[in-house]
């Protein structure tokens, strides 16, 4: 079922048989189904799979958001319990502070955990620039387009300087153009700070264009379908959209997902006509 | 943005002054007219509706009296006193309920429907456990003042959006820094819009208190006009008081960022 | 709120959190009560809450508690007629004159934060110390929310079901009445029952000051005589038929507006 995956010893993120199981007023419902695997450091690893296969809770679990869950969370052999110091999240949803400034923003975990104003201002500065914000420091989130407010996220989670970069479906929101040039721009930072990623994604081609493995999960209740090692030249820009062995992936792991998307569709319209009334 | 293929209009003269305000202008000289033409009909008891002039008399005077400035010190102390009070306890109290579901749902009720109740039949109670000095008003001004910031932040609390609170917790913000960096900011509108919603209560508690017993105060300046029949210098304390009242409410708006008065 | 959530009925965690409310406020009483009994509170000052749960019956009885539930609640309803007539007039007005409403909404807006109960004195000199006084505070109080609601609602309405009143080409007055302000019927509910709130807060308070009318005035009454524990009945009677009110006027709003 799954590819090879890093030896034990060298892997700095283990996600160890982890089961999410939750009461709904429909009977209980398993949302994560003994999923494991293995990070090793500065690897790119995408986590993939239809809507409902609980990669969001998986996200959650990883990031110590969630603690009612079976399995082990370990960074470099020390058990997560909650939020880790060493893990770094990137929501999917908008979540800068509307009403803190761009290096305000950016500054907020190193003004939580006591650091001085000025080495503050200075360390935001260097990951403003890295996420190519320069000259915007004194602007509101107000004041920039979705793309760039989501780079703010990124830049003020990377502040943090976390061992594993853990993101969720990030670029979901923007169009496909600001998709690509911004996973450029994340393939680029990743590169140059060696960055553990961990990538939750529905979306193939972005996980395909960023990835060193691909996680495939499968529909709810989620399972590990295939882990695929991505064999593609590093470095990597959004210009490999358009190679053959690029094209043979996607349409590898959509094959995969294919089957466990209809599955959730099925689902879904049972779920309809079976409880009428339910939603609203 | 781009301007190419506007028509360009010819140039029109700007009125000078504007339609809206000619019509203020004029609906305002209309109610003058005539209450002044009522006020020298006899149509009505004498002095109740009074002359523009001794309206005007009585205004002069009043605000020329120190003893004014004096009663306005004091109601102005009693109902800051309420707001400070009332409001920081309401915020504490909103906070609580707002974060924890369990803690709302045992107690939320009580306080939403404690809040239509008028606060002034509580008066006698006050005065039984506060005497009959500002006391008693402040108490009955925070009382007024509690509810209705309480609610607000506590349904403020609620429409934080959760991934803001999510973010916090993922750089694992202790809890006094989720409330003065997360909670607090976010809050802005509802916690402004209780004030103003607070201040508006605290200052009609406060005053009415005064005007059922008390022997300072604006409140007991109006009563005190009503009970000489004086009611040129009724209307006075009235006017200013309403002036004040307004502009202390659209100056708590203003401080709070919301530009408009219009939002109830 | 388009999530498919399961159908609400009534989850354990409720009746946890209710039991836990009422324990909370049993315990409350009943150490009141005891600090009374045992000399720490002055019974002069709070009465114990068994003679006050005591005195309910007493108060009911002697002091005509429902004609004066009756008086203070026709005060409201003729209030409440008088805001539905004016208040909603007045807003549709000002909505269909523009120029009207650029001018004086703010006014408007300005008023319902001003103290207006305080013109009482200038009230009882006007119309008396009579019910009259009374109503029209109540009314005046009220008016500012129902005429700005009224106006939010009609200008409120969807864009797009104003243009299919134009693609059928319906004049202004059919607009009005068959788009406009059905439309905004949801909203100006919403602004009369704000308006019946103010207006009960009001009339009852000024039944208290002015020492005339129904449920006010009982209070004013038991508390010159020095009943304590009277005067803690009457309030707690007063409590209980303002939360009935409120609870009554909601359940009519929802049953008016079974959508949202």
């Amino acid at each position: 079922m799954a590819a090879a995956g890093p030896q034990a010893d060298d892997a700095i993120l283990v996600v160890d048989d982890i089961v999410v199981r939750y009461e709904t007023a429909e009977g209980p419902i398993t949302a994560v189904d003994n999923v494991s695997f293995k990070v090793r450091p500065g690897e790119f690893l995408s986590v993939i799979g239809p809507s409902g296969c609980g990669k969001s809770t998986l996200f959650n679990v990883i990031g110590g958001l969630l603690s009612h869950h079976q399995g082990v969370v370990s960074v470099a052999g020390e058990t997560i319990s909650g939020p880790h110091k060493s893990i770094g999240m990137v929501f999917q949803e908008e979540s800068t502070f509307p009403w803190r400034t761009v290096i305000d923003n950016v500054a907020l975990p190193l003004e939580l955990i006591g650091m001085a104003k000025a080495k503050r201002a200075e360390r935001a500065r260097h990951f403003i620039g890295m996420v190519g914000l320069n000259g915007f420091e004194n602007r509101y989130p107000g004041e920039l387009s979705g793309g760039m407010r989501q780079r703010v996220s990124l830049a003020r989670t990377l502040a943090s300087e976390p061992k594993i970069l853990l993101m969720d479906e990030p670029f979901a929101a923007l169009d496909e153009q600001t998709r690509l040039l911004l996973g450029d721009k994340v393939l680029q930072i990743q590169q140059q700070l060696k960055q553990t990623t961990l990538l939750i994604t529905h979306n193939i081609t972005e996980a395909v264009q960023m990835s060193d493995r691909i996680l495939v999960m499968t529909y709810r209740p989620g399972k590990t379908k295939r882990i695929v090692d991505i064999d593609l030249p590093r470095p990597r820009t959004s210009e490999i959209v358009s190679s053959g062995a690029f094209g043979g992936y996607v349409a590898e792991i959509w094959n995969d997902l294919r089957e466990e998307a209809s599955r959730g569709m099925r689902d879904e319209e049972d779920h309809v006509l079976h409880h009428e009334g339910g939603s609203s | 943005m781009a301007e190419t293929g506007r028509l360009t209009k010819a140039a029109v003269a700007a009125p000078v002054i504007s339609p809206v305000t000619l019509l203020r202008l004029a609906i305002i000289l209309t109610v003058l007219a005539i209450w002044e033409f009522l006020s020298h009909s006899g149509w009505l008891y004498r002095d109740v509706v009074p002359s523009l002039l001794a309206i005007g008399r009585a205004l002069y005077q009043l605000l020329s009296a120190p003893d004014y400035y004096f009663n306005l010190g004091v109601t102005a102390a009693e109902i800051g006193a309420a707001l400070a009070i009332g409001g920081l306890s309401g915020l504490a109290v909103g906070i609580l309920l707002g974060a924890n579901r369990f803690l709302s749902r045992a107690f939320e009720s009580y306080i939403y429907y404690l809040g239509p109740t008028p606060k002034i039949i509580f008066f006698p109670i006050m005065i039984m456990w506060f005497g009959v000095g500002p006391e008693s008003k402040v108490a009955l001004g925070t009382l007024s003042c509690f509810f209705p910031v309480a609610l607000s932040v506590a349904a403020g609390m609620r429409q934080i959006d959760k991934v803001l609170i999510r973010v916090g917790n993922s750089f694992r913000a202790n809890s006094w820094q989720m409330v003065t960096k997360i909670y607090l900011p976010a809050m802005r509108h509802p916690i402004v819009n209780g004030a103003r919603l607070g201040l508006g209560v605290a200052l009609i508690g406060t005053l009415l208190a005064e005007t059922k017993l008390s022997n300072k105060g604006i409140g007991f300046l109006i009563i005190n006009a009503y009970s000489t029949f004086d009611m040129p210098r009724m209307y006075a304390n009235l006017i200013v008081l309403f002036v004040l009242a307004i502009g202390a409410n659209a100056l708590v708006g203003r401080l709070g960022g919301l530009h408009s008065i219009k939002r109830l | 709120m388009t999530a498919a959530a399961p159908a609400r009925r009534a989850p354990p965690g409720n009746f946890a959190a209710a039991a836990v409310g009422l324990g909370a406020l049993a315990a409350f009483l009943l150490a009141v009560e005891i600090l009374i009994q045992t000399g720490v509170v002055s019974r002069f000052i709070v009465p114990p809450p068994s003679e006050i749960i005591g005195s309910f019956s007493r108060v009911i009885v002697e002091e005509h508690v429902f004609s004066r539930f009756l008086l203070t609640l026709t005060e409201c309803l003729t209030a409440g007629m008088m805001l539905t007539v004016f208040g909603v007039a007045g807003g549709v007005l000002m909505h269909r004159f523009k120029l009207l409403q650029q001018a004086c909404e703010t006014w408007v807006a300005a008023m319902a934060s001003a103290p207006i109960v305080l013109m009482y004195p200038l009230f009882l000199v006007i119309f008396g110390r009579n019910a009259w006084t009374i109503i029209m505070m109540g009314f005046f109080a009220a008016l500012p929310p129902v005429i700005l609601k009224t106006i939010e609602g009609i200008a409120g309405t969807r864009k797009v079901l104003v243009n299919v009143g134009r693609s059928f080409n319906l004049n202004a007055t059919q607009q009005f009445w068959k788009i406009l302000f059905p439309a905004a019927l949801p909203t100006i509910f919403v602004g009369l029952r704000l308006g019946l709130i103010f207006a009960l807060i009001n009339i009852v308070g000024v039944e208290f000051l002015i020492n005339f009318g129904g449920l006010g005035q009982l209070i004013n009454e038991l508390a010159e005589r020095y009943d304590l524990a009277g005067t803690y009945a009457a309030i707690c009677f007063v409590i209980l038929v303002s939360i009935v009110f409120f609870v009554a006027l909601e359940k009519t709003e929802r049953w008016l507006r079974p959508v949202d």
